[in-house]
């Protein structure tokens, strides 16, 4: 990996471009790149995609935008250049598998495989917004899902009933973050279990702040520190980045691409979803990745969209799977809100989808979430078992696309449902749903039952 | 050619995303006495508006929006020169200032809503993302704005819209400048609790809470 002060200088020392000249060249250089190797669906209404060559032309296309054009730093308005041996090197040294955690609770997080056999990983929550009267008790919960992996922090309002303005009171916020999180884990009975820090802001001050071997986050602990959307990279997260690298951590990126932005269309937002990732890693050093392709109108909570942005998103797992180390995860966001079937439904597309496409779950969650309104355990509960009963039936690609295919029919022309907050739908104190969200939860099982899906 | 076809060409040059061919056509048909207004609402106008549709559609992405907004830009430099100065407020929609608070660096919907107030022919100056409060003021007050939009897209940094106000307030400016406020943890009944003069749930509706802010009837 280069050394993080080598990025820094070339942070500091790249060519000098302007914010917007930056997008507009990514926008032409996807364009160029999507023809030159002919990036496009295939399927009419592939949903999953078969094609190897495919995945392996994105990766190289990737691999050619970086080479190319490099990444761009907002805090200096310069370009990061990378050569294609530095590239090459990065892929394949990457971890292929995270040790987080400690005693007891320690994980290995790994890198999963297309069509493969084994339980993937999860992050069943957070990365959402809670009040911090539910702060320890919304993480008992989700750390008492057994399958859980790691637990990240989530988005406050206010701390000690104060609103969090500035660096000061970024810092204790983030550092209350990170106490409440431990206190709910120990209360889950899993003391050891990772957590990662969900930056309050991105300032380096906020991210720092709760680095604390015995109260705070510790060396098995991690931190999200994202590239941003359009490649750009910042210097506070570099920053970071070298404080932490001697403590010991890992670092979670946020890294899809989003179709309607600056990269276009689908077809550039797999590109940077494959891009993202490894500049991730070669600038922050980040080892695991939640990626994939997303929709302006999905993550707005406008529309239920589904194809060809899952074919996007599967070619972006595919092309990381078969060349890279890059341990990648899929984000699931749902437009219809919490206590719904839509919802459900959408939890199950997303989960048959990571499953057969070795794709780790992250922190399942409402895309325009409320306050108090993103999560419950049901979600990711219910994801592991869809996940699972795809292992069970030994689905491969082409045949979960089929059953995906069905699934969407269901949700073809439905608007995004209304639902419910957290508490309304589901008992944080006795850890469980409510009987309207339990009878839901049946009745999707039912649905996908019919689709081929064997619950046990 | 006919005058009509000057402003045909004129949406057309938008419609390509031409800014060389928007700023040469709107220089031809000043100077075969095409009526500006009319070249500005059903050529420029026309054709922004009808981008900004695709867009919503889907069916263009973000960088269209750019191209054909600079191609507006090109042309109406042109355009608004020739207005008669006691018609310009025809054309004049309001100047609008746009941010992200202090420490959010999210920017893709504040981009969007800034290329969607543009092609409904607001004059809009992006300050950016991550823009401290005083900076928004001191800009709009130095632009002579009419209205600040500020976008959060992190709950920790919500409160900055909260902060605009209180500022506003403190320095007298409050009922100078309209304030819209938007992004992904912001609500209608946040815009209220803060004293907001409007609340855009995406961009599409930014714009609307733009236009009835500043009086404008289409």
């Amino acid at each position: 990996m280069i050394e993080l002060i080598e990025v820094a200088e070339r942070a500091r020392t790249g060519p000098r471009l302007e914010e917007m000249e930056w997008n507009m060249m990514l926008f032409r250089k996807m364009q160029e790149l999507i023809k030159e190797y002919d990036l496009r669906c295939r399927g009419v209404e592939e949903f999953i995609n078969t094609d190897d060559s495919l995945a392996d032309d994105a990766f190289r296309a990737a691999c050619d935008f970086i080479v190319d054009v490099g990444a761009y730093c907002i805090s200096t308005n310069r370009v990061i250049h990378f050569d294609e041996a530095e590239v090459k090197k990065a892929v394949r040294e990457a971890p292929k598998q995270v040790l987080m955690g400690e005693g007891k609770d320690a994980r290995v997080f790994r890198q999963g495989q297309v069509d493969g056999l084994e339980p993937i990983n999860i992050n069943p929550g957070h990365h959402a917004p809670f009040t911090e009267d539910l702060g320890s008790l919304v993480a008992k919960n989700f750390a008492q899902i057994p399958r859980t992996d790691f637990i990240e922090g989530f988005n406050l309002p206010a701390v000690d009933g104060r609103d969090i303005y500035g660096q000061p009171l970024e810092a204790y916020a983030a550092i209350r973050e990170v106490a409440w999180m431990r206190e709910g884990v120990r209360k889950a009975g899993r003391p050891g279990l990772a957590i990662v820090l969900y930056p309050i802001t991105t300032r380096a001050s906020s991210l720092i702040a709760p680095m604390n071997p015995q109260l705070g986050l510790r060396p098995t602990d991690g931190l999200l520190m994202s590239t941003l959307p359009d490649v750009k990279v910042e210097y506070d997260h570099i920053t970071t980045a070298i404080v932490f690298s001697s403590y010991g951590y890992f670092a979670v990126n946020g890294s899809f691409g989003m179709a309607g932005g600056f990269c276009g269309g689908p077809e550039g937002a797999l590109i940077e979803g494959i891009v993202r990732p490894i500049i991730g890693y070669m600038t922050y050093g980040d080892s695991l990745h939640y990626t994939g392709v997303e929709h302006l109108a999905y993550v707005m909570g406008e529309r239920i969209i589904l194809h060809p942005i899952n074919w996007a998103r599967s070619v972006v797992y595919q092309a990381l799977c078969r060349n890279t180390n890059l341990i990648y995860m899929d984000w699931n966001i749902t437009c219809s809100e919490l206590c719904t079937e839509t919802g459900l439904l959408e939890n199950a597309i997303r989960s048959v989808e990571a499953t057969v496409n070795g794709a780790a779950l992250y922190a399942p969650r409402v895309s325009r979430a409320k306050m108090n309104a993103g999560q419950t355990p049901v979600e990711p509960e219910f994801m592991i078992e869809v996940s699972d009963a795809t292992l069970k039936a030994k689905l491969k690609r082409a045949e979960a696309g089929k059953i995906l295919q069905q699934i969407a029919n269901q949700l073809r022309g439905r608007s995004p449902e209304k639902g419910k907050t957290t508490q309304e739908c589901y008992d944080l104190v006795k850890h469980k749903p409510s009987p309207e969200y339990e009878a839901i939860y049946h009745q999707v099982k039912k649905t996908l039952s019919q689709h081929g899906l064997e619950f046990t | 050619m006919e005058k009509s076809e000057y402003i045909k060409k004129l949406r057309e040059a938008i419609l390509s995303y031409d800014a060389e061919a928007a700023l040469r056509i709107a220089k031809d048909a000043i100077n075969a006495e095409v009526d500006p207004i009319e070249a500005i609402e059903n050529g420029i106008a026309a054709g922004i508006r009808e981008v900004g549709e695709k867009f919503q559609r889907f069916e263009v992405f973000l960088p269209h929006l750019v191209m054909a907004s600079d191609a507006t830009t090109e042309a109406m430099k042109v355009l608004v020169d020739a207005v008669p100065k006691d018609r310009v407020g025809a054309v004049k929609r309001g100047r609008i200032v746009v941010g992200t608070v202090e420490g959010d660096l999210h920017d893709l919907g504040k981009n969007v809503v800034v290329m969607m107030l543009k092609a409904a022919g607001f004059e809009v100056f992006d300050l950016g993302k991550d823009v401290q409060t005083n900076v928004l003021v001191e800009r709009a007050q130095d632009l002579d704005a009419d209205l600040i939009a500020v976008s959060s897209l992190m709950t920790t940094t919500r409160p900055y819209q909260r902060e605009l106000v209180e500022e506003l307030d403190r320095l007298g400016l409050r009922t100078r400048f309209k304030v819209l406020v938007g992004g992904g943890p912001v609500t209608k009944e946040w815009a209220e609790e803060i004293g907001a003069d409007g609340y855009g749930r995406d961009a599409m509706e930014g714009v609307a809470e733009a236009k009835r802010l500043l009086g404008i009837e289409d």
